[in-house]
């Protein structure tokens, strides 16, 4: 048999699991697998895994615990969660926490779950640590000038509450809908990208999927009022989000995860190869036709004669957050 | 077998926890409390106004009486001062008579007259013992001194002048007022009375004759006489008034005699007595008038007292009505409002049940999801192994029936053609033991679903209003499965059961307090902790103890964790119904559910359940 594609770690409590991974995975991978989080951080310690995979639900430490402790342990591994239980809390924590790459929900497609090992395995290989051009980032960042971060929202205050919270550390350009975040993508070099999942009643997701499709080395960090898995698991597979916060937010909160994502804008700027580790699942066809839709509904608004009166729209845009529709 | 009042967990039990029992009944209370306060004040308020008739009669008596002494005294002065004045008038007409009376007689007349007669010596008869009066025993001149004085009198009228001298007197009173006169000397002998049968008599004792000889003044007195021998003869029935006058010597203050002058005053007298019966009869009448206006304005307060007493009744028992009304809407509201609140409480126990349905459902489902998750892969990839024997197996099938359409022992076959075909042959794929590890896997994965579904099965007993012998130890063990999918897998569960007497009971019913308790444990812990089910037969009882590494509920919470809707966690979190329906389910059983708990440090809390051993 040829050389293996990568080395790979799978964490779950159940034994029938692991040896269903392990059977699915050792044509192409060198496998490890470990019952617990204790015993997987372990292997990592006496190892050098390309991919982990962990369980979210395991007795003792939690799949997000474990992967916690893994990117801190091994830098370079990429991380795969699997999820089967819809526990949002959990999916924010590994998304936070351990950056993971990928959530694979269970059960899994046999012919999936092994392509994306393999991307992820060869993103390990083939991309540097992030760590390990850390230094030399930040070394580069006053260099590098600040750093332009916009934020899409209706509403103004939050915008008002993060220039206090940053100071001059990043320049922050506000957008009220997503026509004028398409504006501002086309006059500025965006590097971070703040947005809520709804910007009055247009759903933001699919131009957040989108945006990092083009644009893999923009960072973005979202927050949202919904508790939808599914939107979680799409955002991070096709959106590669950084940070994902729950509404309520406060602002000091938003203001942190922005510094961090600032910091991790400067290394995917001093090292273009890193934002290979944060390559996306193409988006399905539907998704596009959707934010296409949206960006058509946008541009019809800024035709509309409000849009040249400042006033005006922001009365219209009062309305649509007063009754959900359009005036 | 003990017998158990079983009763469905969604409806009986919850109702009677939301408890009717001992409630306020406000109706019935108002109404019997206010009008037995309305008869008390009512009942005051007669007392009160009988009281004031009795009082207002009272003053009313006291004011007639004070009147009645008030004209009676009027009436009385009247007539004194009458009497009075008429006596003084007369006297003074009197002492005016005696002056020109001795003027005219007593020089010529009465002077030598009174010096005859008072030379006749009474020491004798003065010296005749006095005799005590029959009675009022005080000494009295007896009938011999009396005949004694008499004899005086008669030799003093056998003087030769005294026949003159009485004419002269007749002739000068004739046809006046003056009914008697008598002259005394001054040792009080009456040497004159124009009733001659009383000359001689002894007045030196009377007061009257003393003042007027020894002091010089003249007395007069109101006297009364059925009989009266005047001048003219006697009279009967007369008022008189009689006078003792000194005589004073003409021209001296030198008392010579007395004079004792009778006047009638009948006349007069009945004209006063007249006026005064006047006055008596008007204050008689004011009396009775006012009296007659006392029984009026008895009758009058009376009257208004009884209207007062009427009004009142009335007004307090439209009062009571309005009350009433008022109340009895309010009762209706308030029965609507709990009404509605039992049903809104209701319609949220629901919820929060189907929410924790949901949770138990999500966590069930995810416990199905592994064993589901990796049969379906093995699955999968055991058909691709098969199809990867596929080769293999024509290559052998093609040798055998080679090998069997030969007798030979050697066989020449031609490979080349073969050989392209056979080069995808990778000895990897041969192995039989994969694929069969591979459904033996699944196999193992369809027993978890079925021991979840079965577990699942046992959990929600749907025969749940029948009771059956069981070993609390299986139901433990069953409710400590569904339990574990649905709390998190940081809590470590534990089973210390020891063996049990089987007991009679609705296992679903008691499922629900175990699955509550240990929930309850869970939370309690948060994320990581332990839970310990212990099963144990103490004193002749079934003991069951779910004890926790949790928090440990605070002093102030301890006395309400058992009631309705009490809970100390935020809403959609819990209802607060999980221990009281667990305590309902236990005495339901006769059994006993109790908790110790312990907070700070090595916080922590134990359920324990006991129930009775059947029979
Ligand atoms: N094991 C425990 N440890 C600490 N506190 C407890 C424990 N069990 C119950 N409690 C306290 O008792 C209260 C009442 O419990 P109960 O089970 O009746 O209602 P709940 O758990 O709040 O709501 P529900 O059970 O309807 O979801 C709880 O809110 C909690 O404060
Ligand atoms: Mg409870």
């Amino acid at each position: 048999m040829a050389e293996k594609k990568g080395r790979i770690l799978c964490v779950d409590d159940e034994p029938n699991i692991l040896r269903s991974l392990s059977w699915l995975l050792q044509r192409e991978f060198e496998v490890f697998t470990a019952n617990g989080g204790e015993e997987g951080l372990a292997l990592v310690a006496a190892h050098d895994f390309d991919v982990v995979i962990s369980d979210q639900r395991m007795p003792g430490m939690m799949g997000s615990e474990f992967l916690r402790e893994v990117r801190k342990l091994s830098p370079r591994s990429m991380r795969i969660m699997l999820t089967g239980y819809s526990d949002l809390q959990a999916m924010l924590r590994s998304v936070n926490d351990s950056e993971v790459f990928r959530f694979i929900s269970k059960p899994w497609k046999i012919d999936e779950l092994p392509a994306v090992v393999a991307e992820a395995a060869s993103i390990a290989r083939h991309h540097p640590e992030p760590d390990a051009v850390a230094g030399e980032a930040s070394a580069r960042a006053s260099a590098a000038g600040v750093e332009s971060l916009l934020l899409i929202d209706d509403e103004a205050t939050l915008a008002e509450h993060l220039r206090q919270e940053l100071g001059s550390a990043l320049r922050v350009i506000h957008a009220q809908n997503i026509g004028e975040a398409v504006g501002a993508f086309a006059e500025n070099d965006i590097g971070i990208v703040l947005s809520d999942t709804r910007v009055g009643d247009v759903d933001t997701t699919a131009m957040l999927r989108m945006l990092k499709q083009q644009h893999p080395g923009i960072v973005t960090v979202v927050y949202t009022a919904g508790t939808d898995a599914g939107e979680v698991v799409s955002l991070i597979n096709q959106g590669q989000i950084f940070r994902f916060i729950p509404k309520p937010v406060k602002p000091a909160v938003l203001a942190l995860a922005v510094t961090a994502a600032g910091r991790k804008r400067q290394q995917l700027k001093a090292n273009p190869e890193l934002a290979g580790r944060h390559v996306v699942v193409e988006i399905d066809a539907d998704s596009k036709q959707a934010f296409s839709r949206n960006l058509d509904q946008v541009a019809r608004q800024s035709i509309d004669p409000a849009a040249q009166l400042p006033f005006l729209q922001r009365i219209s845009g009062g309305f649509k957050r007063l009754f959900g529709t359009a005036a | 077998m003990t017998p158990i009042r079983m009763t469905s967990l969604a409806g009986a039990p919850l109702a009677a926890l939301a408890g009717n029992s001992g409630r306020f009944r406000l109706l019935p209370f108002f109404a019997a409390a206010s009008l037995a306060m309305f008869l008390l004040v009512a009942g005051a308020l007669w007392y009160f106004e009988r009281q004031q008739g009795a009082f207002f009669r009272d003053v009313q008596n006291q004011q007639i009486d004070f009147f009645k002494q008030v004209q009676d005294d009027f009436a009385s002065r009247q007539d004194s001062v009458a009497r009075r004045d008429l006596l003084s008038i007369h006297e003074a007409g009197n002492v005016n008579l005696t002056r020109l009376f001795a003027n005219a007689l007593w020089e010529r007349d009465f002077a030598p007259f009174v010096g005859k007669a008072g030379q006749i010596s009474v020491d004798e008869c003065r010296a005749l013992a006095d005799v005590p009066d029959a009675k009022d025993g005080k000494p009295k001149p007896s009938a011999e001194k009396k005949a004694c004085f008499a004899e005086i009198g008669k030799k003093i009228a056998a003087f030769p002048e005294f026949a003159g001298l009485n004419a002269k007197v007749f002739e000068m009173m004739k046809k006046s007022t003056v009914f008697k006169i008598k002259v005394f000397d001054l040792r009080g002998i009456t040497v004159y009375s124009s009733e001659h049968a009383q000359m001689g008599e002894d007045k030196s004792l009377n007061a009257g004759w003393l003042g007027a000889a020894v002091d010089g003044k003249p007395t007069s007195e109101l006297t009364f006489r059925d009989k009266f021998s005047a001048f003219e003869g006697v009279v009967e029935k007369r008022d008189l008034i009689s006078s003792y006058l000194p005589v004073l010597a003409p021209g001296s203050e030198k008392v010579v005699g007395v004079f004792e002058v009778y006047s009638d005053v009948t006349p007069f007298l009945n004209q006063i007595k007249a006026t005064s019966a006047d006055i008596r009869k008007a204050a008689a009448d004011n009396q009775d008038k006012v009296e007659a206006a006392a029984v009026a304005d008895q009758e009058t307060v009376d009257d208004s007292g009884t209207r007062t007493l009427a009004i009142v009744m009335l007004l307090l028992l439209l009062l009571f009505a309005a009350l009433f009304a008022i109340v009895w809407r309010a009762a209706a509201l308030i029965a609507r409002q709990e009404m509605e609140r039992d049903h809104a409480q209701q319609q949220l126990a629901q919820s929060e049940k189907m929410a924790s349905l949901g949770q138990m459902v999500a966590g069930v489902a995810h416990q199905l999801n592994t064993p589901l998750a990796f049969s379906s892969a093995n699955i999968q990839m055991a058909l691709q192994a098969l199809a990867r024997f596929a080769l293999p197996l024509q290559v052998a099938g093609s040798f055998s029936r080679l090998v069997k359409a030969t007798d030979a022992d050697k066989v020449m076959v031609n490979v080349a053609s073969a050989r392209d075909r056979v080069a995808d042959i990778d000895p990897a794929d041969l192995d039989v033991q994969m694929p069969q590890a591979m459904l033996q896997d699944t196999l193992q994965g369809i027993e978890q679903m079925r021991e979840l579904v079965e577990n699942l099965r046992d959990f929600t007993r749907l025969d749940r209003t029948k009771t059956s012998r069981v070993d609390l130890n299986k139901s433990l063990h069953n409710v400590i499965y569904i339990a574990r999918s649905v709390i998190p897998t940081s809590i470590e569960v534990k089973e210390a059961f020891a063996d049990l007497p089987e007991m009679d009971c609705n296992v679903s019913q008691l499922n629900q307090v175990f699955l509550n308790l240990i929930n309850n444990a869970a939370q309690a812990i948060g994320e990581h902790g332990t839970i310990t089910v212990r099963s144990l037969v103490e004193a002749g009882r079934i003991r069951i103890d779910v004890e926790d590494t949790g928090s440990g509920i605070a002093a102030e919470h301890l006395p309400h964790i058992w009631d309705t809707y009490y809970t100390t966690k935020p809403a959609g979190e819990g209802t607060g119904l999980g221990l009281s329906i667990a305590r309902t389910i236990v005495t339901e059983h006769g059994g006993e559910i109790a908790v110790q708990t312990r907070t700070g440090e090595n916080s922590g809390t134990t359920f324990t359940v006991y129930f009775p051993v059947a029979a």
